[in-house]
């Protein structure tokens, strides 16, 4: 969106240049203590559990 | 901002320097009007896309289960959506790149992989039942599934090998245009306004208490409302759309416009599902419910809700399979953009495809469980959304990669909150499953 002093230019951002970003290759990996990491860790077996038990159920009600 | 920043387009169309057309305006209304307009699109095509065919049948199977009696839940979800998809808009116009892409980046391959395993499962699931609805809704309109479904599907591949973004968007913005339609259906069959108002405002439970049925379908609520694959189709949306910081207040209105119309088609829809229990119909699929409702609402009411659910279908599934699409893409470091042609996105477009192809293939098996399946799909939806919010409370958090985009407090206290309520409904589901006497069952309740 350029602006001059009586008129707007309006510019779709497909047409516009491309705009500087973060640059989040420089930045590399997260770093996470051993408390985030253990809680990601109990959070996949949360997980892995509580998928098994929707497909139980699903069995169960499709019985 | 204070990181170092990049000028680069993250999707691998070449960023050469190319002459900027832009239109002449003359008052600040009318920028800002055209400016909007220009930015318009990924939140509201997330939002409605997400009342896909599960959804439909979800919301309208909670209608005719328990009335209007689970309408606060479903407007209580409108500030989640929001929120929780507002901070998807913040991290894709900062970065400029999709939502596996900075999993991958920032947490490293093995919860990169952790996180695209899960998304790309569940989308495939979803994409089956949103085909077996229209197989569901083909039928009962009278087109033989094995014409019709590969027709959809082929339909869908076109839709996206246009190589052109914007014609996508156009196409797929007039398709969620047409979603108002539920609005029409809801007021044409005469709801009760004062007890649906009741019902919206003041929480209140179904005769027959907490049940197990009843939390099931709960869980499916949120599950259909909120979904992960929306976390990476919007972040991915926004990149390949290449919006700028500047637009940042018009994407987050976008958004809250498409959280809006998207609660609001879900309480049409469980106002369609009510009237065909004051009718005395017992509910099976959504397909059926609009040929019930057909008895009394006439025969253009019950091609038109069958119509919508066809369009739900189409538009949930063109969003999951280019979230798949993109979110691979994203990892493999592929060149991944609607604005690229084909031979230039060959692994792209290929897997979106691969999703589309074989989720229509599978439908056309005879006699599966499609509305277990749907159901299903909903609540394991369900239990990965929490995981999935973490990762992006997490990148939220992260301030050395978003500097003043990231988080403030209040969002936080807002998103723990979330995140919290979401794990509790998990553990309700778990306990149910695991201890079902939990939750004594309604004598001659509904049941799921």
């Amino acid at each position: 969106m350029k602006t001059t002093k009586d008129r707007f230019v309006v510019v779709h951002p497909l047409d516009d240049v491309f705009e500087a970003k973060v640059d989040t290759e420089g930045l590399g990996p997260m770093a996470m203590t051993r408390s985030v990491r253990f809680s990601l860790l109990s959070l996949r077996a949360y997980l892995i559990l509580m998928v098994l038990l929707v497909v139980y159920h699903v069995v169960m009600l499709a019985r | 901002m204070t990181n170092k920043t990049l000028t680069m387009s993250a999707a691998g169309v070449d960023a050469e320097v190319m002459p900027v057309r832009g239109r002449v305006v003359k008052s600040k209304w009318t920028r800002d009007l055209l400016t909007f307009l220009m930015v318009f699109g990924p939140g509201l095509i997330v939002m409605v896309a997400d009342n896909d065919a599960g959804a439909v049948s979800t919301y309208s199977q909670a209608g005719a289960q328990y009335g209007t009696h689970l309408l606060w839940i479903v407007l209580l979800l409108l500030p989640v959506c929001y929120f929780i998809q507002e901070m998807v808009v913040r991290l894709g116009i900062a970065t400029g790149k999709g939502h596996a892409a900075m999993i991958y980046q920032r947490f490293g391959k093995w919860w990169g992989l952790f996180s695209l395993v899960d998304l790309q499962v569940v989308n495939f699931l979803t994409l089956v039942t949103e085909f077996a609805a229209i197989n569901l809704a083909l039928s009962k309109m009278g087109v033989d599934p094995r014409y019709g479904v590969p027709l959809a599907a082929a339909g869908l591949i076109m839709l996206v090998l246009t190589g052109s973004y914007r014609r996508w968007e156009r196409i797929v913005v007039f398709l969620c245009l047409l979603d108002f339609a539920w609005f029409w259906i809801a007021f044409r069959l005469g709801p009760p306004i004062g007890q649906v108002v009741k019902h919206a405002l003041v929480p209140s439970m179904p005769a027959g208490g907490i049940t197990p049925d009843l939390m099931f379908l709960v869980i499916a609520i949120v599950g259909t409302t909120i979904a992960p694959w929306q976390l990476f189709f919007q972040q991915s949306c926004i990149a390949d759309k290449r919006l700028r910081f500047a637009d940042l207040k018009w994407a987050r209105l976008d958004t809250f416009l498409g959280a809006c119309v998207t609660v609001t088609a879900a309480v049409c829809m469980m106002i369609a599902g009510a009237a065909s229990l004051t009718h005395g119909f017992h509910f099976t699929d959504p397909a059926q419910m609009a040929a019930d409702i057909g008895t009394f609402g006439g025969p253009a009411m019950r091609h038109l809700i069958l119509l919508m659910m066809i369009n739900a279908a189409v538009l949930g599934t063109t969003a999951i399979s280019l979230s798949s699409a993109w979110a691979y893409g994203e990892v493999r470091g592929w060149p991944h953009s609607l604005q690229l042609p084909w031979r230039q996105a060959r692994g792209f477009y290929s897997l979106y495809l691969i999703c589309v192809g074989a989720a229509a293939g599978i439908v056309l098996i005879p006699r599966a469980p499609l509305q277990l399946i749907i159901l299903g799909v909903q609540v394991l939806a369900g239990v990965i959304l929490p995981s999935a919010i973490i990762f992006l409370q997490l990148l939220l958090n992260d301030k050395e990669l978003l500097g003043e985009y990231a988080n403030k407090p209040w969002n936080n206290w807002v998103n723990w909150t979330i995140i919290a309520v979401l794990f509790i409904l998990s553990l309700i589901l778990a306990a149910q499953v695991a201890a079902p006497n939990l939750f004594p069952s309604a004598a001659g309740g509904p049941t799921t």
